[in-house]
């Protein structure tokens, strides 16, 4: 699949990425911290979905390992559950597809949840209610989220 | 597959091993552009607001500032006093302090991190010498300290963070305790107090310098409840952080003022007792007035036989 008309463009998945890295790290107002989407597992997801060739399993471990050394988790947490979300959606990413928005942003939800369950796992026994709600946001994100990631394919035709 | 064989084989060495810690600092280094790049809207704004500052306000803060510096070294000529005598008494003692601790000047960038842990990323690494377990201040009180560095940055854990206790003493009365983070911006609390220990609410809370991580004497925080919960062990006594640890941009990180300052310490002394061996036999028979002298400047040093370097000053102090 290595023809050059077959992958092009792959520098806008790594833009991407890299602004979805720059908005879980911008600074917001203290009350909406606690609601910040998971940008980038979002971002990922789009891409594992739309093209399962380019976005694999490893391109997400990557990522998930640079966000391990910006925000200061223990290496290889993130890279797991970036990894395993990647996994899953690439999975079933011919099923995905073809389910209407609402349905996937349903599947959003799971996977954003597995993701913070493991990152809260790792973390310790903390828990307050609060540390749910980035799930909750990114699931209602997942609209808005799609649309612009999809122009951005189609206007840059990445492939 | 490969992806969880990785992902487990880090867990294990990032957690265990401590000479991973290479590979991490190289990958905050390859992050260091996104974080900088995140804290540029902050800085910006920051800079578009000295910009279009207006005259007056101007004024007024140079005002302001000023009558608060003339106070400040107003108090500084007593200080300077005090410092002096504190020293020679601690001397005659025979203990080692330094009063004074050399800092360097370091910003946050602005990045939000997990608001989960109680991290924050400084703009100064390895190449500024910044190294693990270094104190960081800010104007008011302790901050935290340095746990992970990287070629251009480093990351700082605060006082808040739960894995974080720091060893204190109250100002009043010397009691020593620990003062642990409870995270989440919470205030901190004071550990394995008895009913009986003797705290009230307003205590001024210090760094005591056990451990020897923290400079002695920097303010942690205030008392600001203190309760004794009926069948409990311990009472449950609530600190709030002096420094301004949400608000505060820039910090001080402490730099080792121990090797530093002893170099132009230590030198005279050697200088001086050879001085003195050298006087004592050759010049015997002396005015009356030298004589008094030497003896009580040998016994003082004999007396003060302990690890503290002298300064020929102190010594003098000590004589008059």
């Amino acid at each position: 699949m290595a023809t050059s008309a077959e992958s092009r463009n792959g520098f806008v998945i790594v833009i991407t990425v890299i602004i979805a890295m720059l908005l879980m790290l911008a600074p917001l107002p203290d009350f909406a911290r606690y609601f910040r989407p998971e940008w980038v597992v979002m971002t990922l997801i789009y891409w594992a979905m739309a093209l399962p060739h380019r976005v694999s399993i490893g391109v997400g471990w990557l990522t998930g390992l640079l966000m391990d050394a910006m925000m200061g988790t223990t290496l290889g947490i993130m890279a797991f559950s970036y990894a395993l979300a990647v996994y899953l959606i690439a999975r079933f990413h011919l099923q995905l597809r073809q389910y209407p928005l609402w349905q996937q942003a349903l599947t959003i939800f799971s996977v954003v949840l597995l993701v913070h369950l493991i990152a809260i796992i790792a973390a310790g026994p903390e828990i307050d209610w609060i540390i749910w709600m980035p799930v909750l946001t990114s699931t209602l994100m997942w609209p808005i989220m799609y649309a612009v990631l999809r122009k951005i394919r189609r206007t840059f035709q990445v492939s | 597959m490969l992806a969880l064989l990785a992902s487990l084989a880090l867990f294990f060495l990032d957690s265990r091993l401590d000479y991973f810690k290479p590979v991490r600092s190289a990958l905050s280094t390859l992050v260091y552009p996104i974080q900088a790049t995140a804290s540029l809207p902050t800085n910006f704004a920051d800079w578009m607001g000295d910009f279009f500052q207006d005259r007056e306000q101007l004024q007024e803060q140079i005002t302001v500032m000023s009558a608060t510096n003339k106070l400040q070294s107003i108090r500084l000529q007593k200080m300077q006093a005090l410092e002096r005598e504190n020293m020679r008494l601690r001397e005659l003692l025979g203990s080692s302090f330094r009063l004074q601790e050399r800092v360097q000047v370091a910003e946050l960038l602005t990045v939000d991190l997990d608001p989960f842990s109680q991290q924050v990323i400084i703009d100064k690494g390895n190449n500024y010498g910044v190294y693990v377990g270094q104190p960081v201040l800010d104007a008011h009180g302790v901050m935290g300290q340095v746990t992970e560095t990287s070629h251009l940055s480093s990351r700082v854990v605060l006082l808040t963070d739960p894995s974080h206790s720091i060893p204190v003493q109250i100002n009043r009365n010397g009691l020593r305790a620990v003062v642990t983070g409870r995270g989440l911006g919470e205030e901190l609390q004071m550990d394995f107090l008895p009913h009986n220990a003797d705290v009230r609410k307003g205590d001024l809370l210090v760094t005591s310098g056990l451990g020897g991580r923290f400079p002695v004497g920097y303010p942690v925080g205030k008392v600001v409840s203190v309760d004794f919960p009926q069948g409990k062990a311990f009472a449950d006594i609530k600190v709030e952080p002096a420094a301004n640890l949400s608000t505060s941009r820039e910090v001080m990180l402490v730099l080792p003022g121990e090797k530093i300052h002893t170099e132009p310490l230590l030198a005279p002394t050697p200088a001086a007792s050879e001085a003195q061996a050298t006087a004592e036999p050759t010049v015997p028979a002396m005015s009356a007035e030298q004589e008094t002298v030497t003896p009580a400047a040998s016994s003082a040093e004999t007396t003060v036989t302990a690890p503290q370097t002298q300064t020929e000053e102190a010594a003098d102090g000590d004589k008059r």
